[in-house]
């Protein structure tokens, strides 16, 4: 590889000092140095070659990795913008009628009585549309694009953050059955949704992975084989029997789909993980107990049981039938279909996450310009300004940090397809009932399945997979602990008001610690940052192994 | 704390250790439901029983006249499993505090002597604010028969279920503050339900108005600032003593699990990362000991400087308790969020403790104050 270093100066000549030893981590080769010394000459335009460029952007981090937002100003449909500013109004009016009014009550009511579920809540969001917006309308919802999912999830997060989860975990249910590319179950369980709208009967979607002995294991492939799954699903004539225990599970108690990871060999789940969608009612599947939370108290985190739970086939999302074809092979696709999980949920989190950070800053400001000390507004004092300032700097990065990585699944992952412009505006400006006459029927056609499983899982480049991935857990990792921070320093500024509960910090910040646990500790995306991002050009380097210790 | 010589310091320890283990641990999660659950009443009972809440009160008032490492001693064991407890021990302590630093140990024996029971002995005091930063003070109004007090007192610590307390007042057209006490069942005195609050649950505050209710002056007239200031510096080491108790628990519960869960084939602290983790709490930990061991050292030898270590190494213990407690839920995963285990509890009270006797950034710029 050749490089040119150039200083230019600014009287628009420039003075090469030339090239020195230069090694390249990539391949691990020294490059010859070329040695100028000094020479002077007029600036005439930086001479560049195509090959170099090419070359130069290609080097760590790539460019592709990190001007997502820039590649997608270009090729994002331009209604989304649009939809954006609507989808962020339509949050703000939800947020000032329903949310902001009810939170704290339902938390102290949910502190009173941990078994109490929020049904009242969840009519509200589904009157309100809120569980069908996102919902293509090619399946019968609203087909607001999921980019602008985020931007609900953060506003309302800002005022409660287990109500926004409480629809953040529905499209984490969906973002997890779309990952399978079984269109038929998509159109199935998305009109199942639409359908809880009209009648006024919630349907909404929980994602059951996390087993008692198998958290960060039932998460990551490479520790898959290793860890102590237990949830095992049985090969029968018409379907599979399960048997076993998921926990933790978000909005498990008022979900009426469940998608659910079990496996058929619990030594080798990694190659066997079968994704299901269980409905609640179905027979040998039941509701244990219900998880008494630090905060976040109004999302129910349950406890879903399995015992000889007999699932028909056509219930089936996935499983190695679907994967054994598929160019990468059934590990890799396991893996892949992980990271789309991954990398859409993951940014939802981070907009909880963003939304903490907002909320506990904004909680701080309105005390901070209403309270005097020593004589001065809070506001005033220089030191409150600043952190102030550091938490306006925490809120707005993690909203950077957000968009970037919903724009890496915009372009990369879960919903490239649904942003292509042609597909985009044809679901825009058609009708739904033009649509549903005319496409409808597709959805049931295997050959559908085929062909998107086609198009998402085996036309996907690992490096796309990788950055999808990856900045699902950059975002994570930085919005989330944006948030908690936030809420520790508007704490600081409210003294007692900030512990107590009807002055809010002190609830945002029993809230936010969820963020920094689910989806995969900190921790774990930490390393999956470093998996995704950094290791790719570094092949001695392991991942979750006995050399990590 | 690092426990030094003295054998009955070590008695103290021993006791407090065994009482927390063993007597409060195993309802840590039942009590903590308050006001949604009953108080703890026979808990604290034992307590009292105990000594743990007359360490400091000299013996010519029925205490034990112990030295800070005493209390220091109580409060950290204690709140290793429940600083809620640690929390009211504290608030009554300062009242007496205030009461020594004003000189008033005629009413100081009123409140004491009688005393049979914990609920007589305990007195109600704002502890998480300092009177200097509170806008809006009570205002006392002197009359023939004395003080009638009037206006509201937000977040009284112990303001629900004490008899007494001992409230900050301006008297009208005044800028110094004074303290006064005033009994909690006079007429117009009205009590909030208790406060719903970050952490100690078990150890409640109520938002309290008084309308024109009789009030004692303690020491003198616009004193309140000297007494507050000796009372906060001296009491503020056994508040860094509650945080490094609370850091003790929340490393030991953490290393517990890390040793017994099993994740990727292996235990979880055989994981370099979780290794790493433990270690910068057990790094943290030992320093707040150290810390706080050698901020009672400097009172207790009365070293020139001894306010200045006192309140240094509050602000720092407890901002390393809330990033160690923060730490002790993450090594633990999901259950490390859920109120099975005591981690939660841990990280609430360290953060809800930070605000003992006022706002953070004000204590730093004091603290900077008072050594430049
Ligand atoms: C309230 C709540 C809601 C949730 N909702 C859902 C849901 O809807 N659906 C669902 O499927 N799951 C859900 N989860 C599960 C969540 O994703 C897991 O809790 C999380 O991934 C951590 O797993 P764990 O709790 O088993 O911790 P563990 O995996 O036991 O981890 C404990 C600690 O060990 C560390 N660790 C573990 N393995 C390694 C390793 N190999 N290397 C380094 N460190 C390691 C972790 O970082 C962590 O610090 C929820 C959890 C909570 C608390």
């Amino acid at each position: 590889m050749q490089g040119v270093v150039v200083f230019q100066s600014q009287d628009n000549t420039c003075n090469i000092e030339g090239l020195k030893n230069h090694y390249n981590a990539a391949d691990g080769a020294y490059i010859d140095a070329i040695c100028f010394d000094n020479i002077n000459f007029k600036y005439e335009g930086i001479m560049i070659s195509r090959a170099q460029i090419k070359s130069l952007i290609k080097r760590e981090p790539g460019f592709e990795d990190i001007t997502c937002s820039l590649r997608a100003t270009v090729k994002q449909p331009k209604g989304i913008l649009k939809e954006s500013k609507k989808v962020m109004a339509i949050a703000r009016k939800f947020t000032d009628e329903v949310v902001r009014p009810m939170s704290l009550e339902l938390d102290k009511k949910m502190h009173e009585d941990p078994e109490y579920l929020p049904w009242e809540y969840i009519q509200k969001v589904n009157e309100w549309g809120l569980y069908t917006m996102f919902i293509p309308k090619i399946f019968g919802g609203q087909g607001y694009s999921l980019s602008c999912l985020f931007y609900l999830l953060e506003e309302i997060g800002t005022a409660c953050l287990a109500m926004s989860n409480l629809i953040g975990v529905h499209y984490l249910g969906y973002a997890s059955l779309i990952s399978s590319w079984n269109m038929k179950m998509i159109d199935k369980i998305s009109r199942d949704v639409a359908r809880g709208e009209k009648t006024g009967e919630p349907c909404i979607i929980s994602l059951a992975i996390t087993e008692p002995n198998a958290g960060t294991d039932s998460q990551n492939i490479e520790l898959m084989d290793t860890g102590n799954l237990a949830c095992h699903a049985q090969k029968t004539d018409n379907g599979y029997i399960i048997n076993g225990t998921k926990i933790f599970i978000s909005s498990g108690h008022l979900s009426t789909w469940h998608i659910v990871h079990a496996y058929t060999d619990l030594k080798k789940g990694s190659e066997n993980t079968i994704m299901f969608a269980v409905k609640t009612g179905s027979e040998g599947f039941s509701f244990g107990r219900k998880e008494k939370k630090m905060g976040q108290k109004a999302c129910v985190a349950s406890e879903l049981i399995f015992n000889n739970c007999f699932v028909p086939d056509e219930n089936v999302c996935i499983d190695n039938r679907g994967l054994r074809n598929r160019s990468k092979g059934i590990w890799h696709s396991n893996e892949q279909i992980l990271a789309y999980i991954w990398g859409a949920s993951r940014i939802g989190v981070s907009s909880f996450g963003a939304g903490a950070a907002r909320g506990a800053y904004e909680t701080a400001l309105k005390f901070a310009s209403e309270t005097e000390i020593n004589g001065q507004l809070l506001i005033n004092h220089e030191w409150c300004q600043c952190m102030l300032a550091d938490m306006y700097i925490n809120a707005a990065s993690a909203r950077i940090a957000y968009t970037e990585g919903n724009y890496a699944n915009g372009l990369y992952g879960l919903w490239k397809i649904l942003n292509l412009k042609p597909l985009y505006y044809l679901m825009k400006y058609t009708h739904v009932k033009f649509l549903d006459k005319f496409y409808m029927w597709l959805w049931n056609k295997p050959v559908m399945t085929l062909i998107f499983r086609k198009l998402c899982l085996d036309f996907q480049k690992d490096a796309e997979t990788a950055r999808v991935d990856g900045w699902g857990s950059l975002a994570k990792v930085l919005c989330t602990d944006a948030g908690v921070k936030n809420c520790m320093m508007a704490i600081e500024i409210m003294g007692q008001a900030g512990i107590r509960h009807d002055r809010r910090a002190e609830k945002i910040l029993r809230d936010a610690k969820l963020l920094q646990i689910y989806e995969g500790t900190n921790q774990i995306n930490r390393i999956n940052v470093f998996k995704r991002l950094i290791a790719p050009p570094y092949p001695q380097t392991e991942i979750f192994t006995a050399g990590n210790i | 704390m690092m426990i030094s010589v003295s054998n009955e310091l070590k008695m103290i320890d021993k006791a407090a250790f065994e009482y927390s283990r063993k007597i409060l641990a195993p309802e840590r999660e039942e009590n903590d439901k308050f006001p949604y659950g009953p108080f703890f009443d026979h808990l604290i009972e034992k307590a009292y029983d105990l000594d743990f809440f007359h360490s400091l009160l000299p013996e010519s008032l029925g205490g034990i006249g112990q030295s800070i490492s005493a209390i220091c001693t109580i409060l950290e064991n204690i709140s290793r499993e429940d600083s809620s407890l640690g929390g009211i021990i504290l608030t009554t302590t300062a009242t007496h505090e205030i009461l020594l630093a004003a000189d008033a140990q005629g009413l100081l024996k009123q409140l004491t002597e009688n005393a049979d029971t914990f609920k007589k002995f305990m007195v109600a005091y704002p502890l998480f604010s300092n009177p200097s930063e509170t806008n809006h003070l009570c205002i006392a109004e002197k009359n023939k028969n004395g003080y009638s007090l009037s206006g509201a007192q937000e977040f009284l610590v112990l303001g629900g279920i004490s008899d007494h307390a001992i409230i900050p007042t301006k008297m009208k057209g005044e800028a110094e503050y004074s303290f006064f006490l005033v009994n909690l069942n006079d007429a117009g005195v009205e009590k909030s339900e208790p406060i719903q609050s970050l952490g100690l649950h078990s150890c409640p505050a109520a938002d309290v108005s008084f309308a024109k209710v009789k009030g004692k002056l303690i020491g003198k007239q616009g004193d309140g600032e000297t007494y507050f200031e000796a009372m906060a510096s001296r009491l503020s080491i056994a508040a860094a003593a509650m945080a490094c108790g609370i850091m003790k628990g929340s490393f030991k519960e953490a290393a517990d699990y890390c040793k017994k869960r099993v994740q990727g084939g292996r235990k979880i602290i055989d994981w370099s990362e979780v290794k790493m983790t433990l270690a910068q709490m057990a790094i943290n930990l030992k320093t707040a000991e150290m810390v706080v061991s050698s901020a009672c050292q400097a009172m207790e030898n009365n070293e020139p400087d001894w306010q200045q270590c006192a309140k240094a190494a509050a602000i720092h213990v407890h901002e390393m308790a809330c990033n160690l407690t923060n730490d002790g839920i993450q090594v633990m995963g999901g259950v490390g969020y859920m109120k099975d285990f005591g981690q939660e509890k841990r990280f609430r009270d360290a953060k809800h403790i930070q605000a003992v006797f006022g706002l953070t950034p004000m204590k730093k710029l004091r603290y900077l104050e008072s050594i430049v």
